[in-house]
Order: C-alpha cells, then structure tokens, then sequence
C-alpha cells in the first residue's frame, strides 16, 4: 500500500516509516507540519493516510482538520488519525462524514506492531477502526439504556464490533466460535432494536451510529 | 475582614417636589421622615450617652482595665454604627459598605487590631461628628405644627405646592448624607481590606499550586517511572536470555511491552490532569461542548458573547472548564436529573459560567467530591474506563471545596444553591480582561 504520513515528531515519524516499510508498505511522503498535509494528500492520493491531530505551526488540532479537508474533497480517502489522547467529540467528526475508511487510534498503540497494521490494512479497505478507549466512553457513560440489558459477553461482542473488528477477529479474540459470535451479535441487535444486518460495514454503521445518538 | 450582611433595601419614595401634590401625601411623605428623624435622634442620644460614659471609664480606669476593655468598646461603637448604616440605607436606598478588621487572638493582639483598624478612626470620627449634628431631629418639633397649619392651608384647600412639611424630609435627607459620607470606609480601610483578600487567595493559590506540583510528582514518580524502570529491566533480561533461553525472551518482551502501555496511559492521565489537551486544541467553548456529549445528562450548552477568535487567559478557561466538568460529574453521580444546563456567558468584568441540573439538590460542601482531594488520579482506572472520574480531576482536590479554591485562586466566586429537592445551581464568576 501507498501511505502518507503526517507527524510533526521526527522520533516518531521515522518510527512508522520504519514501521511500514518493513511490513512491506511504501511510504509515498512524510509531512511534518500543518500545512504540508493536504498538499500531501491531494498530491499522492495514497491508498490509506496516517495523521498525527496536532502538528505544528498551532499544535491544536491541525492534523485533523486535514483530515477532514481532505476526505471532504477526496470522498472516501481513507485515513487513520493518531492522538496522543483520544477525544469522543473528534471521533464523532472523524465518523460524521461516513465511517467508511476511518480509522482514530491512541498513539500508544502503534507498540502492538500487527494489531496497528491490522488496523491500518482494515481502514485502506474502507473499513473502520476506532480506539478500544473511545468505544469504552461511548459505551460507559450512558444511563438507564437499554445496553444495560446485554448481557457480559454480548457486550464484549458489541465493543469489538464498534471498534470495526469482523466476526472472525472477534471470534479468534474472545476465544469462541464464530457462529457463537453470530448469535451473539443478532441478540445485541434485537435487545437493542436495530434493524438485522448482514456482517460488514453497513452493522458497523448502525452499531455507531446508536452508540453516538442516544 | 467582615462585611456586613446583606440586608434588603427599600427605595423610599422620591421627595416632594415636582407637580403640587395632595395634601396627604406630603403628610406622609413627612411622617416617614419623621420616624426615621427619630431613630437619628435615639442613635444620636444613645451615642451622647455612650461617649459621655466612654470617657468617664477611660479617665477613671485607663491604667488598669481600659486597655482591656478597649476591643469590647469597639465591638459596641461596630454595632452602633452598623445599626447606623443600615437606617442610612434604608432612607437612601444605597448600601454604606461596612469595612472592618477582625478582632481575634489575644488581647494584645485585639488591642492593636482595634486601634489599628481604619475602620475604628470612621466610627469614633462619625460619633464625634454626631455630638454636633446630632441635635438636627429635634428642629422637626416646631416644624410640624407649622408645617400642619401652614400647609393645611396653603395645599390643602389653596391647592398649592405643600412648603413647610417637605422640609422635614429635607432634614432627614441632610442627616442621611452627612452619615453617609462620615460613615462610609475610607480608601485606606477599602484597600486594607483587598490587600488582606487578596492576601488570603495569593496564600490558596500558592498551597493549591504546591499541592498540585506535589500530585504531579508523586504520579510520575510512583507510577511512571517505575514502570519504566521495570520495563528496562525486562528487556535488560530479555538481552540476557537471548542465548540461554529463547523461549522466555517473547514473554519477557510481551511483558516490556505491557509495562510500556501502562506507563503511557498513565502519562495520558497526568497531562489531562496539568491541562486539559482539547482546552489548547479547541478552546473553552469546544472543551466544554465535548465535556457536554460525554456526560451521563443530556447537556444543553448555552454560549453568550463568546466570540470564537478571543480567548480568555488560560488559567481562566482552565478553571472554567474545571467548574463545568466538576459540576456535570457531580450531577451525573448525585442529582439523579436527566438533564443539565451549561451557561456560558462573557460579562464586563470577565466570565460567568453557570451549572443547573434539575435534580433532587442538597449537594453539600463535603460529600460530593467523588474522590479525596489529592487522591492519585490515576489509582485503581488503570483503562481509563471511568470517563467521568477521569475528566473530574483536572487540577486540586475534587468537589466543591476544590472547585471555590480553584476559583477563588482567581479572584473569582462561587455561588451554589441547592435546596433540597432541587434545582441545584452552581453559578462561578471568574474576573478577566480579553
């Protein structure tokens, strides 16, 4: 795959080029500022992005306004954005044009080298990958919804699938069958009345779109 | 310092004047006058009688007891002339500021407070001032059967402007200015008082830092550093067992790894702790919108006069964001509301940030603070998992007490009412030019 990488930290930033390239990726160009970004993206169109939020020259949030500028004028340009925190509310923008090809992670877990990759090779296929923190937040802090009917496992289910994980991953991770995961996963969607949905992107979908709506 | 509590303050009608008014009137208007001339004149005979005894106990008993009794003997002129501002401010509808300092410690210390306070020159300058207009009442005597014969003509049945009564009112209005300006604290009193404010919050806010700081340190170097010193050891082993034993390298690693991870969600903690990120990356407004969807409540945030490109200074908009996080974490725990309600609001003096929850109320100062104040931040959340806990402690202690530190280390203040059964509201002013 060809992929851009924005991070204003140079120990970093060689880090995930080092990264890449040995799992056999080729790095079409490294922008290490604000601005570089989408003249970057717009430039090499590469096959998935990997963003840093906040870059230099206002060390805000530059990384992910790029982001978004550039999925705006590339419809469906896949990125995955890193962040030294995660923040719901970025997730939410990152996920409200379309959660097709979006991937928000903490930088932390760029250490677990094939979970990062994984993740990295699911969002260049226009899959999603969000945070294990986020989905946690997004799960947690609700009360009195009807999540708190589902029972321990379906709610493990339910995490893996937010974070953009296909039944497989899911089945392998929790260590069961993956018609179990099947199962689990129409119990999650009648107790939480959304519509049966085949497996793929389109559940991901509906999963997040109830997690952020309620 | 003590202020005087506030009291209600009832605009008294406007004098006579201006069209010729019923005759009634302006026997009404008189006889309000009247009582408070009478209260002027017991205050004033009651202050003739004090002096008067005064100085018969401080000639009589200076060298043995009248350096004791002097604290007490300024307490009594604090009341006489406390019980004089309020009847001022009952007729002029404006509040006399009452400036004093405390009399604590011992009676050394009362002593020197007493003479040293500004406040004790005003009151014995005013009662002293009070021996010679104090007479002032007793001219309303001859003024209202006059005033009743003349003006029962002259307005009553002539319909004219009333003339003799009026200057009844006239006298008190006389008797009220001048107590008013012989009353009122001097700049010197006014600015001993802020200097002893600001004084105590300069004191709160150099501890409060020092707590921090202290916080800081105890979980970079209990948590943070440990793990990495572990983590080193891990690899440090790993390196070793290359060639003896391969098998144990992989766990040893995986292990390094595990302790890597930790020592950076721990970091994460800590500099959310120090500063709150997304209060750099999208200013006071964004950070509290965001607090606002990842609260338990329905949250609705209502911004006003907060343009987007000017920004409060940031130990403002760090308090600010403080306040909003403390009070939506305490709503979501205690009130039992759905919902809550987050006021924004730009004032002249600076920013106003304001929390109500419609929930069932009675938050005290003490028990809804969640965790201790100084209790490590990340203790036990290791995940991260509890959202609410972990956005509550940005800075000192938690809670409400927490919370008017913080504001007061700002020259700002706390407001909470929260009557049991609701609502609770919790309303912040936090000074500031921008």
């Amino acid at each position: 795959m060809r992929v851009v990488i924005a991070e204003d930290n140079a120990l970093l930033r060689e880090g995930l080029v080092l990264l890449l390239t040995s799992a056999g990726h080729e790095v079409a160009a490294v922008a290490g500022s604000g601005p570089e970004v989408l003249p970057a993206l717009l430039g090499h169109r590469p096959d998935v992005a990997v963003l840093d939020v906040r870059m230099p020259p206002g060390f805000r949030d530059e990384g992910l306004r790029a982001a978004l500028e550039a999925r705006r004028r590339l419809p469906g340009l896949p990125v995955l954005v890193l962040s030294q925190y995660v923040e719901e509310s970025y997730a939410a923008e990152l996920l409200g044009g379309g959660a097709s090809g979006v991937g928000y992670l903490l930088k932390d877990r760029v250490g677990r080298v094939d979970e990062f990759l994984d993740a990295l090779e699911r969002v260049a296929a226009g899959g999603t990958a969000l945070d294990p923190e986020v989905v946690t937040e997004l799960m947690t802090h609700r009360r009195d919804s009807p999540l708190d009917s589902l029972t321990p496992r379906e709610r493990e289910v339910l995490k893996l699938m937010a974070e953009g994980h296909d039944n497989t991953t899911i089945g392998r991770t929790l260590v069961i069958t993956e018609r179990s995961v099947s199962k689990h996963i129409g119990n999650v969607f009648l107790k939480l009345g959304l519509p049966p949905s085949d497996s793929g992107h389109r559940r991901v979908l509906a999963v997040l779109a109830y997690l952020r709506h309620r | 310092m003590r202020r005087s509590p506030d009291f209600p303050v009832r605009r008294p009608v406007p004098p006579a004047g201006g069209p010729p008014a019923g005759f009634v009137p302006v026997v009404r208007q008189a006889g309000r006058a009247t009582g408070r001339l009478v209260l002027a004149a017991a205050t004033a005979f009651g202050s003739y009688l004090f002096i008067t005894v005064l100085l018969l106990t401080a000639v009589g008993t200076v060298a043995v007891v009248g350096a004791f009794l002097l604290p007490e003997t300024v307490l009594l002129v604090r009341r006489i002339a406390g019980a004089k501002r309020r009847q001022t401010a009952v007729w002029t509808g404006r509040e006399i500021p009452e400036v004093y300092l405390p009399l604590t410690g011992t009676v050394r210390e009362r002593v020197r407070t007493a003479l040293r306070d500004p406040g004790t020159r005003t009151d014995f300058r005013w009662m002293a001032a009070c021996y010679l207009y104090g007479w002032l009442p007793v001219l309303m005597v001859p003024l209202w059967p006059a005033g009743l014969v003349v003006d029962g003509v002259w307005c009553g049945l002539l319909r004219r402007r009333a003339v003799v009564l009026p200057l009844i009112g006239r006298l008190a209005d006389l008797d009220a200015a001048w107590s008013t300006a012989l009353l009122r604290p001097s700049p010197k009193a006014r600015l001993t008082e802020r200097v002893e404010e600001l004084t105590q919050t300069r004191a709160g806010a150099i501890a409060a830092h020092a707590a921090e700081l202290r916080r800081i340190e105890r979980d970079l170097h209990d948590g943070t550093q440990a793990r990495l010193v572990s983590l080193s050891m891990r690899i440090g082993l790993a390196k070793r067992a290359c060639d003896r034993d391969p098998g144990s390298v992989r766990r040893l690693l995986s292990e390094a790894q595990d302790l890597a991870e930790e020592a950076l969600t721990e970091l994460r903690h800590v500099v959310r702790g120090v500063h709150p990120p997304i209060l750099t990356d999208r200013g006071l407004v964004g950070a509290v919108r965001a607090l606002a969807a990842s609260s338990a409540l329905e949250v609705a945030v209502r911004v006003d006069g907060l343009a987007d490109a000017a920004r409060a200074p940031a130990a403002v908009e760090a308090a600010a964001y403080f306040v909003v996080a403390e009070s939506l974490t305490n709503s979501a725990k205690h009130s039992g509301a759905p919902t809550a309600e987050v006021r924004l609001t730009r004032v002249p003096r600076g920013l106003r940030v304001r929390v109500r929850d419609e929930g069932r109320g009675g938050a005290d100062e003490r028990g809804t603070g969640g965790t201790e104040p100084g209790a490590p931040l990340v203790s036990g959340d290791p995940g991260g998992v509890c959202a609410g806990a972990r956005r509550g402690s940005v800075g000192v202690g938690t809670g409400l007490p927490g919370m008017r530190r913080r504001v007061a280390a700002l020259d700002g203040t706390t407001t909470v009412s929260s009557p049991v059964g609701g609502p609770t509201v919790i309303e912040v002013e936090l000074p500031c030019v921008w």
